[in-house]
């Protein structure tokens, strides 16, 4: 029995050793968000698809939230936490109003935003958020942040699954980087572009990850805030949208301080 | 791949093809030199990119350089783009279990001939192991390749002419190495047609 | 531990190394030259893996001198850049790969031009109008980077050296000795960077400087009827 005396590695009880399990609270749920900003408006859109690694949970999740009359927020990276993100939010802005009896103003659902994300600083929301809308003065806002709340005030932003394909050619069209206006004409400024030309770059950045990123596609929702007074012709003119686009108008959330907000839906591909 | 970084792309234009690359070499975060050209001319029609790690870049064109001469040689005539790729390819395969760190991307134009009458502009792509891909719009690879997909998705159109394929290479090229910390440092542009090959280097951002 | 240089200028290129030798922490000799001479108008500075490197740059140094005794004349840097790569491209793909990274001055006397290779272990060739290695890189590169420019005389580069020295001995915890070379139309000089004029001494001296003071520099090769 000497030759067993040490039992071969092959006897080795593979069952005895202490199995541990580890939760892991977080999930990537994939797709793609952007928003970008106009002089007298804001567009924030998102896709409709959500992921958990290569399974499609569903092909319609809502990653865009109107939130007041002139803030939509859109989240993105894990939904559960974005879902809950944008409850808790509403009902911060909810007590504001019922404190104040105004709404709260865009920046300062920003500033809300930081405090509510960087409060979780040592358990985050696993969420890039995108707040966009209409600043007090008029002006169309597009305000980008972190897991953990640093945030900043831009003209557009890209985040999400295709955030790597969408945001250099965002740059390129939004920014005009490494673009030069031909001698003796007009300076470009970003965050002036027209409304139709806005929402035909968000259509072409979404069809363009669509084909290219696994984790975006199905469908696209397009919300388009719009300042006091502005003319909606650009918009609700049928024939200056694309084909299989829909439009439809939220109506005002609180008393409705003027501003307009719009709900275009169009199709992306399904494979 | 992220050891040197770099990245290349190549497109398809109306009876021209276009390959461009970036100029860094990089060792991790640090840039080296900003002249590291990574697209090489097998003839005046014919181009291939290597990005990848810097030392198989050198190593794989001088092997390419001695094969493709030794195929001039015996069969006296210029290598087509399709055989140029299989050539590359198999090299690749060769070393299957110690691969080079490389993912070419080829661009020429075929002489046509009375078999081929009507040759139509060709780019191809493989992967490190030499499995092929010939797109019929445009290829990319590197660091960048991801920021290339996207800007190249958004601006590239069929049929477009050797000055407008320039435009939308560069632009493409110079927005996407903008966004990698890896890539940049410069870039050069090649516009192969027919009658001449037009290389313009680019002024890019230096950060 | 270690940190190298190498500037290009007008006509000359500088390379310069820091002397010391040891593992990790400890210091065992603080005038061990890094930097070998390869021809009369070549010259590396090499680091790396101790052992590594010594053993690579008598090799390369072999080698070089084989090439001019055959031919009689010596490879060119470009030439014997490509060769050096070569050989450090098919050691890191065997068994045993050399590391050594390295820095390649020389002047090509055929067209009165400069050039500096930055090489390194895994067979990664630059050519750079400057260039810098080890800890070097991450202090004196962006001193390089503001004042290096295109075409500047001997006392200018020497100059810009200075400054990368300085930022050396001002920003690494590590002392460092320094040893340098200059290659120019002339051969090979050794430059005392540490004194106060460093050019002046070795203007001063006349004759093949490279004999004078000492370096070893392969001698005019030896005619024994052997062709390539």
């Amino acid at each position: 029995m000497a030759l067993y005396s040490n039992a071969p590695a092959s006897y080795a009880d593979h069952t005895s050793a202490p199995i541990e399990h580890r939760f892991n609270p977080y999930s990537d749920n994939g797709g793609s968000i952007l928003a970008i900003a106009g002089k007298d408006f804001s567009v924030i859109a998102g896709d409709t698809r959500q992921s958990e690694g290569y399974n499609i949970q569903t092909r319609y999740a809502r990653k865009v939230w109107q939130l007041t009359d002139k803030a939509v927020l859109a989240t993105n990276g894990f939904a559960a936490d974005g879902n809950n993100f944008v409850k808790r939010v509403k009902q911060r802005l909810e007590w504001y109003e019922h404190a104040h009896h105004k709404p709260m103003g865009l920046k300062s659902i920003a500033r809300m935003i930081q405090t509510m994300l960087y409060a979780k600083r040592f358990f985050p929301y696993y969420v890039y958020n995108i707040l966009g809308g209409i600043e007090e003065d008029g002006s169309g806002a597009v305000y980008s942040f972190d897991p953990v709340g640093s945030y900043e005030r831009e003209a557009c932003r890209a985040a999400g699954a295709a955030q790597s394909l969408i945001q250099p050619f965002l740059d390129n069209q939004i920014y005009f980087k490494n673009q030069t206006p031909e001698t003796g004409s007009e300076p470009f400024i970003p965050g002036n572009l027209p409304l139709s030309t806005v929402l035909s770059l968000v259509v072409d950045s979404f069809t363009s990850a669509t084909e290219r990123h696994i984790e975006v596609g199905d469908g696209m929702e397009i919300y388009v805030v719009m300042n006091k007074g502005r003319t909606t012709d650009d918009l609700l003119d049928k024939k200056k949208l694309g084909p299989g686009m829909e439009v439809e108008e939220l109506g005002a959330l609180g008393e409705g301080g003027g501003e307009r907000t719009f709900l275009v839906r169009a199709a992306l591909k399904r494979d | 791949m992220e050891l040197n970084g770099g990245s290349v792309v190549a497109m398809i234009g109306k009876d021209c093809v276009a390959i461009a690359s970036d100029l860094r070499l990089g060792n991790q975060q640090v840039g080296i030199a900003s002249n590291f050209d990574k697209v090489f001319p097998v003839n005046d029609k014919l181009y291939y990119g290597l990005p990848g790690l810097a030392t198989d870049v050198y190593t794989l064109r001088e092997h390419l350089r001695f094969r493709v001469n030794m195929y001039r040689m015996k069969e006296e005539r210029e290598i087509t783009p399709k055989t140029f790729t299989h050539l590359l390819s198999s090299t690749l395969y060769e070393k299957r279990f110690g691969p080079f760190f490389i993912e070419p991307v080829v661009a020429g134009l075929t002489t046509p001939t009375p078999l081929d009458p009507n040759p139509k502009p060709y780019i191809s792509t493989m992967d490190t192991i030499g499995c092929i891909t010939t797109p019929k719009d445009f290829a990319v690879a590197g660091t960048a390749a991801d920021k290339l997909y996207g800007v190249a998705e958004g601006l590239w159109e069929p049929d477009l002419e050797p000055e407008d394929l320039f435009e939308t290479i560069s632009q493409t090229l110079l927005n996407a190495v903008d966004r990698d910390a890896l890539s940049g440092w410069g870039a050069v542009v090649h516009i192969i047609t027919h009658d001449k090959v037009i290389t313009r280097t680019l002024r890019a951002r230096m950060d | 531990m270690e940190c190298s240089f190498g500037i290009t200028g007008k006509d000359y290129v500088l390379l310069c190394s820091d002397t010391s030798a040891g593992r990790s922490i400890v210091r065992m000799k603080s005038d061990e030259n890094k930097i070998k001479s390869l021809g009369p108008h070549l010259a590396m500075a090499y680091g790396g893996e101790p052992g590594d490197t010594n053993n690579f740059a008598e090799y390369v140094e072999r080698n070089m001198r084989l090439y001019h005794i055959r031919n009689n004349y010596p490879l060119l840097p470009g030439p014997a850049s490509a060769w050096i790569r070569r050989t450090l491209a098919e050691s890191i793909r065997s068994r045993s790969p050399y590391s050594v990274n390295l820095l390649l001055g020389g002047f090509d006397t055929t067209t009165s031009k400069p050039h500096l290779y930055w090489i390194d272990y895994l067979g990664t060739k630059a050519v750079v109008p400057y260039a810098a290695h080890g800890m070097g890189v991450y202090v004196s590169l962006s001193t390089m980077d503001k004042w290096w420019f295109d075409g500047m005389d001997k006392k200018e580069g020497i100059e810009v050296l200075k400054k990368c020295i300085d930022e050396v001995q001002k920003r690494l915890t590590i002392r460092f000795n320094f040893n340098c070379i200059l290659i120019d139309a002339d051969g090979t000089h050794t430059i005392n960077i540490e004194s106060e004029d460093p050019l002046a001494d070795f203007e001063s001296k006349t004759g093949s400087a490279a004999q004078q003071e000492g370096i070893e520099v392969p001698q005019p090769p030896i005619d024994v009827g052997v062709t390539a």
